[in-house]
């Protein structure tokens, strides 16, 4: 290689960007170095191929919406401060089912305990004190669900005439037939699984588990949550393409 | 372009510094793509080129009463290269590639080992096109810009010397050395330049 060579101003030579004088030099020079006319044809091809690279496409339009209307913001604020809320709701209902629930099982692990107890050792079951004290402890009903701990406010027989006395309140008679159904369970051969068909009408009677609203569902805010939060994100990228 | 499509345009940029919003969406839209793949190759994720664009033409649209360039197509990339050169400082996803290294005009020619295939026959070659990409990718964003806007976009030296703010000697320079670079990069993987 020589400094004859051109080869600096070769590019700007295909490009057609050399004024004339050196675009005649450069003529001159091809026309007796095969190693320089080389060269031309090799970045020629060079930027043939930059030139035949693949025309990519944008995934969305990348154009400006102008004329955006005037809502478009407050309505991105607003579903942003929902989607919050909601996502603070969520957080909040998951924690007071979850502790509703454990105190509720803590509740029917020990009463199931206590009349376990109870049935082994032959002794009266604590039910009438606690329902004549206003003591809320659920009675010693054969079941393992849960649910039973929400007996705290538990039911009269349908066929009351008081209709629904929770035990905190419960009348001398209420208070009686809770006493005689738990003696019941407690003095049937079977113990705590009493079979006696009537004991557990009595029983079931007894106490219902408290209806829970609808608005204490996590899933709901949590769905809520989620579609505000995607409304909020589309809100803002419209926005974002505007001017 | 046509004269006709320019008097076209002309009319749309007078409409569009006038405030017509209608008139700069369709002048973007003509623009868009160019715009996205020039970006696309300068910050190199899809996701990034296209916020580069959109921000750009948002930009446009606020200084187009500013405008007074002959070529509303060099402003556009004007604006749009330097939103992406922005994006890659502020990035520096390729922290050991400086963006303008020293002038060399006197860059290394590899030479191929003897004359090879037809180039008609490689540009339809998907290995010898990704080859390309690799190359260009390696390549100082300064050089890399400078090329596309020549080769891809076809503007002229001195437009990409406004778009890039530098000299236009520089601008010889980047695309020599770009040019060069890319060229090497097909030769080191075999390629041994057209016939003839």
């Amino acid at each position: 290689m020589t400094l004859q060579h051109p080869h600096a101003e070769l590019s700007a030579y295909i490009d057609g960007e050399l004024d004339s004088a050196a675009q005649a030099a450069v003529d001159g020079h091809l026309d007796a170095c095969a190693l320089c006319r080389a060269h031309v044809a090799q970045l020629r091809a060079t930027a043939a191929f930059v030139r035949a690279l693949p025309d990519p496409v944008p995934s969305r339009r990348l154009v400006p919406r102008l004329g955006a209307p005037a809502w478009l913001a407050p309505l991105r604020t607003l579903m942003t401060l929902a989607s919050g809320a909601a996502v603070f709701l969520f957080i909040a209902s998951a924690l007071a089912t979850n502790i509703t629930l454990l105190a509720g099982g803590s509740a029917a692990t020990t009463a199931q305990e206590a009349s376990r107890d109870r049935a082994v050792i032959g002794q009266a079951p604590p039910v009438a004190q606690s329902a004549s004290t206003g003591t809320p402890a659920p009675a010693p009903v054969p079941t393992t669900s849960p649910n039973a701990a929400f007996a705290v406010a538990s039911t009269a027989p349908a066929a009351s005439p008081q209709g629904k006395v929770s035990v905190d309140s419960a009348t001398p008679e209420t208070s009686k037939r809770l006493d005689d159904s738990a003696a019941r369970a407690s003095a049937a051969p079977g113990g705590l699984f009493n079979n006696n068909p009537q004991d557990q009408d009595a029983a079931r009677v007894t106490y219902s588990a408290p209806q829970r609203s609808p608005l204490l569902n996590p899933w709901l805010w949590l769905a809520l949550a989620l579609i505000c939060g995607a409304i909020a994100i589309g809100l803002n990228r419209r926005l974002r393409a505007s001017a | 372009m046509s004269s006709a499509s320019e008097s076209e345009i002309q009319l749309l940029i007078e409409r569009a510094r006038a405030g017509d919003t209608r008139a700069f969406e369709d002048l973007a839209r003509r623009e868009e793509r160019a715009l996205y793949r020039h970006a696309l190759r300068i910050v190199g994720t899809t996701s990034d080129a296209e916020d580069v664009v959109q921000d750009a033409l948002v930009s446009a649209w606020r200084s187009i009463a500013s405008f007074q360039g002959v070529s509303f197509r060099a402003w556009l990339f004007r604006i749009a290269t330097n939103r992406a050169l922005d994006q890659l400082r502020s990035r520096k996803r390729r922290p050991e590639l400086p963006l303008d290294p020293p002038d060399d005009d006197e860059a290394t020619w590899a030479e191929p080992a003897a004359p090879g295939p037809d180039l008609t026959q490689l540009a339809g070659d998907r290995e010898a096109l990704a080859a390309v990409e690799t190359a260009l990718e390696a390549l100082p964003a300064e050089q890399r810009t400078a090329l596309l806007l020549r080769d891809i976009e076809g503007f002229a030296y001195d437009e990409i010397a406004v778009i890039t703010s530098v000299e236009i000697g520089t601008v010889k320079s980047r695309i020599h050395r770009g040019r060069m670079a890319v060229r090497n990069t097909l030769i080191s993987r075999g390629w041994r330049g057209p016939e003839g």
